[in-house]
């Protein structure tokens, strides 16, 4: 079964190359491919973009757990700064990861993830789905995400996107993991330097955060990314 | 670019799915204490940690030196694979019980280690 994943996930990822690759916003997290049982989390993420043409905005909130040993299900609402400089409710989502193998026990770490985000107030879906990947070399972690998007609905036109992310950190505290992160999607490749941590406050509450600034390289136009994600776990 | 970048990621992917051989050692959870609280282990090597968890209650076995976290269900045996570790000490510990479920993984030479 295991194997008939990895075989359609390398099939898809050969797919991905021949679409056009995501628009919108390419920076927000960059996912692991682990899953703890009797996991539950509220989380908080914030995406400011900042361009020639001015600020982009978008935050998100959302509240989800392990459902199983190997599965994570978590709903987000997603507010944006519109063209106004009004912010307001803008989807809504809901995140399946899946933990496909034991850690550690294959030459690399892997993982699926599978979302659907409706968008407030029109006739515009997006589904995503993709493989999670991570790799220990000592001390440090490399991890990738590559994600096959789909969107459709009668407000805006159908179309297939990809879009690929990737960490290099570096564990040297629990509280402060420096890393490496690389963001690309439509006309978007941007690289930038980034942190996470955690701090545990009782056997079974902690907070995680997440932060990184990303240049994007690929356009003479300024635009900086500045990432920001909180959970805390319970 | 983005297109060498899945490329070399599908090659990765695929190298994913082989197996390392894993040597076992196993470890006892009882009383909220591991036994041996403290093992010797080549260094170098994958290596399995057997834990059967004989208390009632559930467990997590947590190590940022050994980058795990694993919950260790009431009497049941759970493996965590782990390495290969440079020479040096991992500690972990239960997060449930951090003040008495602690151990030590010991990575030395092979000729030292327990075998």
């Amino acid at each position: 079964m295991r194997f008939l994943i990895i075989s359609l996930s390398c099939l898809l990822l050969a797919s991905v190359s021949q679409v056009a690759q995501a628009d919108g916003m390419v920076v927000d997290k960059v996912y692991h491919p682990y899953v703890m049982p009797f996991e539950r989390e509220v989380e908080w993420r914030l995406v400011s973009r900042q361009t020639d043409n001015g600020n982009v905005l978008a935050q998100r909130g959302g509240f989800g757990g392990a459902i199983n040993d190997t599965m994570s299900l978590e709903g987000y609402l997603v507010g944006e700064r519109d063209d106004n400089g009004d912010f307001g409710l803008s989807s809504y989502e809901l995140e399946l990861r899946w933990q496909l193998v034991e850690q550690g026990r294959l030459w690399a770490d892997w993982g699926a993830l599978f979302e659907l985000e409706k968008q407030h107030n029109i006739d515009a879906y997006e589904a995503t789905t993709g493989f999670l990947w991570e790799k220990e070399f000592g001390r440090t972690s490399l991890t990738m995400n590559a994600f096959l998007v789909y969107e459709w609905g009668a407000d805006i036109a159908n179309e297939w996107e990809s879009e690929f992310r990737l960490q290099y950190r570096y564990r040297y505290r629990s509280a402060f993991q420096p890393s490496i992160e690389i963001y690309a999607g439509e006309d978007f490749f941007g690289v930038g330097p980034g942190f996470i941590g955690l701090h545990r406050f009782s056997p079974k509450r902690q907070l995680k955060w997440e932060a990184g600034f990303i240049s994007e390289l690929s356009q003479s136009g300024k635009d900086h990314s500045f990432r920001l994600a909180l959970e805390f776990e319970f | 670019m983005n297109k060498w970048i899945l490329a070399l990621s599908m090659l990765l992917l695929c190298m994913s799915s082989w197996l390392a051989y894993a040597k076992e050692y196993k470890l006892i959870l009882k009383d909220h204490l591991f036994y041996p609280a403290e093992i010797t282990v080549p260094a170098n090597k994958k290596l399995r940690l057997v834990i059967e968890n004989q208390d009632d209650t559930p467990e997590e076995f947590d190590s940022f030196d050994l980058n795990r976290e694993k919950v260790l269900y009431p009497g049941r045996t759970s493996v965590i694979y782990i390495g290969p570790l440079s020479p040096g000490r991992y500690d972990f510990f239960g997060e449930f019980s951090p003040n008495t479920a602690r151990g030590t993984v010991v990575a030395t030479e092979v000729n030292d280690a327990d075998n």
